[in-house]
């Protein structure tokens, strides 16, 4: 199946998103590799997506699960080789799947060659390329993200006696973009990667590059302006290739980003994660439909990412103190649940493995505006392990079959990266790919036909929204909007069943077709349009006009 | 379950699109423009500040508003709330109206509201009188106890002018208190907070029949509440003002409250006459305060009003009254005013035979509750006489010892009662 060529591409696709070293080993060291992965594709490639991500792959000291990257032009010895990535690189496409793979522009690992230089002299010529400073003074009002290990955002260096800069770990020294050769050097990275054929690159951390005083050196004009000279290189000598920012900030701190078509192409949809749980557990639209008309408009080029679950903790910092605590004592009474500003838990267990409600959750990620990304394990409902510390509890290996090491891994159990799931619900006897094959009914099957139903469709990935306002307020309808082609989307955010009058006379005369089941409903007429769903059902019709 | 022929379609579908709720506040009015405004502000303001969880629903019966009362009530913008108290709403706040007829009827606004509760399968409930302006934590105080703690009934307590609700202080509530043994200081009261479980079982059991011309339900919730062995409480609510009954408006009011306690006797005389002496209530803030401002007495005309009213109904009350109790009566309306005193033992004894009579029907009781108006007149005399320039502990020591005189005569109220059986 070769790649589809739309330089939009990203607008349409289903981004699958996964760790190498969580995914499938295929020499038995306890460690998922890219050989490993590449045996794995036609598994995604049935699941229908049609883009990965990868996270950090990277050489590394895995102080930060990769992000502390300490060579940017190889691959760590545990997940194979760079001849094996290009091999994954191309079968993947191949299967037409596009590969996206992180970036972490902002920081290093303190053990990267270019930092051990820096800190070895201040005359060093690398000297310049990190923030150094000589008191812990400066570029006070900037947060502390890691509040629950790290006390602020300088660190002293013994070997250099001076303070470094770091927005994250005390081991991931910021980069100093205010020094054009780490500009350059950075761009040269990038480049090298997108020459093996790599599709997107989603860049970590972006909003932290520049530091100014008397800022809280976050989404500065200078960071941008490095963002859109590196936007402006990509386009030049790759075009068709994308930049996905991750950058946790508000809607309309996010705007920028993508600035006029000219800086990234796609960025999370950080706010409305938390709250799409919140109106489930509230059974209330009004978090979801605040903050999406708090959404300001994208240039057309653009398009938001959304997800629900991912590598990190469900994050509650674009959230109001009362917002934050409801989310914790709804999806984390177990304080253990909690790590920084959020919640480290996956999808299935959030939903306390209703399958109606995870139903729901994967119906609003696929039909509201944007590209859906699904975190690896949760197509089958994969538990987590709150008992493993930070976030690790989420990145447990895959569970391919209810047999040695749940089909992950050769190896002695006691010899993998992480142990599995073993709990009566969520352990891989219970869950797993095997299993799900073989039932028509799994969670894994009615992934598979959404996300079918989905790439049906392209006003998922590119149409308007309007909001209906049913005066049932446990109903989230909405209509996705592509020239003549109008979808109607209507959610049930309750346990319960619930009737629901929509005001659909603009689109008198249609007739709705459910589809999922490609069942024709009642013509729509001048009276509201009544419809009764179960608890937590949702209903996606194609209004057809004949 | 509510009639399902009470409420109209067009309310039914209001109720639908709300669906289930915690909390519900019902708001009764009629022709309330000038206040439901900032009333409902307030309320929302409330449920924001302090059960921003919560799913909850304000429902406004109305009875043929002519001045734009229901649309104030639904216009009010949640929005405008939020704004002025920097508060935030994790839900959508619902407000929702209809009409039950062209004028005002306090029996079928209250079950209205109770049919609503029920549909939603609301847990605790307000109802909030739409006349005044209310403290911006009334609403807490109200439901707090019904959410936090297990509480069925909470009934409020004001800072009242130290003559204002007369009624109140003169019969119902020491009657209430000898008759149910419980010391609820408002058991007639428009703002009051129930559970979701206690309206539906005062739904089920009322007899609504005859209720669209029944008087005085909010009494009989109050006593309802007891009869069931509900938990109840009282809070502090702090000032309202009350629109006061002018002297013409005094027979409506005895109706609604004398002519309501004495129906309930009937029902409840097992439970009544075995209880003996009286039980504090659990009250949250202070569980009386009054105001000391200066107030002019029309001394002459209340002393008249009683000795015309002794005198033109003497036949009457040769049926309601016993001789001697009459006769003192008599006596009492012969005193100038400077020597007028109607005793508390006197009163009493008064109110009891109109109790034992109404419930004989010796003559209409509508005519047996309107002629109480003028002896209330002169106990009223009596009242404001001895408390003119008493302290506040000074008069609330006066209504302790008339409760205290209802309650020693109460085996009296007992022998009549079973006499005339």
């Amino acid at each position: 199946m070769p790649l589809n060529q739309d330089v939009l591409w990203y607008k349409d696709a289903i981004i699958y998103q996964v760790h190498v070293r969580t995914f499938n080993d295929s020499n038995g060291d306890g460690i998922g590799d890219f050989v490993g992965l590449e045996q794995k594709l036609p598994y995604l490639q049935e699941l229908g997506i049609n883009a990965i991500w990868l996270m950090p792959f990277f050489p590394s000291p895995l102080r930060d699960d990769g992000y502390d990257i300490a060579d940017y032009h190889s691959v760590h010895s545990s997940y194979g080789t760079l001849e094996d990535f290009r091999k994954l690189l191309d079968s993947a496409h191949e299967r037409g799947i596009r590969v996206i793979i992180e970036m972490v522009l902002n920081h290093t690992s303190d053990q990267h060659p270019w930092f051990q230089e820096s800190r070895s002299s201040r005359d060093n010529p690398r000297r310049d390329w990190y923030v150094w400073s000589d008191t812990d003074n400066r570029y006070k009002g900037t947060r502390i993200i890691f509040l629950d290990t790290e006390k602020s955002n300088w660190a002293w260096d013994p070997v250099s006696r001076s303070y470094y800069w770091h927005r994250f770990f005390s081991h991931q020294p910021d980069l100093n973009y205010d020094n054009p050769a780490v500009r350059e050097q950075m761009w040269e990275v990038m480049r090298f990667w997108l020459e093996m054929g790599v599709d997107a690159f989603r860049l970590d951390a972006v909003p932290y590059l520049v530091e100014r005083e008397g800022t809280n050196c976050e989404n500065l004009p200078e960071t941008h302006a490095v963002l859109k000279e590196l936007r402006r290189r990509l386009d030049e000598q790759f075009p068709g290739r994308m930049l996905l920012a991750e950058a946790n900030q508000w809607p309309a701190d996010l705007r920028p980003y993508f600035g006029d078509g000219d800086e990234f192409h796609m960025a999370f949809h950080f706010p409305l994660m938390p709250r799409m749980f919140m109106g489930v557990k509230l059974e209330d639209r009004k978090p979801i439909i605040e903050i999406l008309q708090q959404t300001p408009e994208i240039p057309p080029t653009c398009q938001w990412s959304l997800f629900l679950r991912n590598h990190d903790e469900l994050t509650l910092e674009m959230v109001t103190d009362m917002e934050r605590d409801y989310m914790y004592d709804s999806y984390a009474g177990d304080k253990t649940m909690r790590l920084n500003l959020g919640i480290r838990r996956r999808l299935a267990p959030l939903l306390e493995n209703d399958r109606r409600r995870i139903e729901l959750m994967n119906g609003m990620l696929m039909s509201l505006p944007g590209t859906p990304i699904i975190y690896y394990g949760d197509e089958i409902g994969m538990g987590d392990n709150i008992n493993l510390g930070d976030r690790n509890g989420v990145r447990t290996p895959m569970q391919w079959s209810g047999g040695w090491n749940g089909g992950f891994s050769t190896a002695e159990p006691d010899r993998l990266y992480a142990p599995l799931i073993q709990n009566p619900v969520y352990g891989y006897p219970a869950v797993n790919v095997v299993a799900q094959v073989g039932s028509e009914h799994s969670l894994l099957h009615w992934m598979r036909r959404i996300i079918d139903v989905r790439k049906s469709n392209v006003v998922f990935g590119r149409g308007s929204i309007e909001f209906l306002h049913p005066p049932n307020h446990r109903i989230l309808a909405y209509v996705r909007r592509l020239g003549n082609e109008v979808v109607l989307v209507v959610n049930n955010l309750s346990g319960a069943a619930q009737a629901v009058e929509l005001d659909l006379r603009g689109y008198k005369g249609h007739i709705p077709i459910e589809m999922s089941g490609k069942n024709i409903f009642p013509r729509v007429g001048d009276l509201p349009y009544l419809l009764t769903l179960g608890p937590y059902q949702f209903f996606w019709f194609r209004l057809r006009r004949i | 379950m509510a009639d399902e022929t009470f409420l109209t379609d067009d309310f039914l579908r209001q109720l639908v699109n709300v669906g289930e709720v915690d909390i519900l506040i019902g708001l009764p009015t009629h022709n309330n423009a000038k206040t439901i405004g900032s009333i409902v502000q307030t309320i929302q303001g409330g449920i924001l500040r302090w059960f921003p969880r919560e799913r909850a629903v304000i429902i406004n019966a109305d009875g043929g508003s002519r001045d734009g009362t229901p649309e104030l009530i639904t216009g009010v913008s949640i929005d405008d709330v939020r704004r002025d108290a920097n508060l935030h709403a994790l839900r959508t706040l619902h407000s929702i109206s209809t009409r039950y007829g062209n004028s005002p009827i306090e029996t079928v606004a209250l079950r209205t509201i109770l049919a609503a509760a029920e549909l939603l399968q609301a847990k605790a409930c307000v109802v909030m009188s739409p006349e005044c302006s209310i403290e911006s934590d009334s609403i807490s105080k109200l439901l707090r106890p019904i959410r936090g703690d297990g509480f069925d009934f909470v009934t409020p307590i004001y800072r009242r002018h130290k003559f204002e609700g007369l009624l109140i202080t003169n019969l119902i509530y020491p009657m209430t208190r000898a008759l149910y043994g419980l010391r609820i200081r408002e058991p007639y009261t428009r703002d009051f907070g129930f559970s979701g479980n206690f309206a539906s079982d005062f739904l089920a059991q009322q007899s609504w029949d005859g209720g669209s011309n029944e008087s005085g339900i909010e009494l009989r919730l109050t006593l309802a509440a007891i009869a069931g062995h509900r938990r109840i409480c009282q809070t502090f609510l702090g000032d309202r003002e009350h629109i006061e009954h002018r002297g013409a408006d005094l027979v409506p009011a005895l109706r609604q409250t004398v002519g309501t306690l004495f129906s309930a006797m009937d029902a409840d005389f097992k439970l009544w006459s075995a209880t003996n002496g009286s039980q504090s209530v659990t009250t949250e803030g202070p569980d009386h305060e009054v105001l000391m401002e200066p107030l002019r007495i029309n001394r002459k005309r209340l002393r008249e009003m009683f000795a015309s009213g002794v005198a033109e109904l003497a036949g009457v009350f040769q049926q309601i009254l016993s001789p001697p109790t009459l006769a003192e009566l008599q006596r009492i309306a012969s005193l100038n005013e400077a020597e007028f005193h109607y005793p508390a033992d006197l009163w009493v004894r008064t109110v009891y035979e109109f109790a034992a009579s109404y419930r004989k029907s010796v003559i209409s009781r509508d005519h047996i509750i309107q002629s109480l108006a003028p002896l209330f007149r002169g106990r009223a005399l009596t009242f404001l006489v001895e408390n003119r320039n008493a302290a506040a502990e000074e008069i609330e020591s006066n209504i302790e010892s008339l409760c205290i005189e209802f309650e020693r005569q109460k085996p009296f109220l007992v022998q009549m009662w079973k006499a005339r059986e």
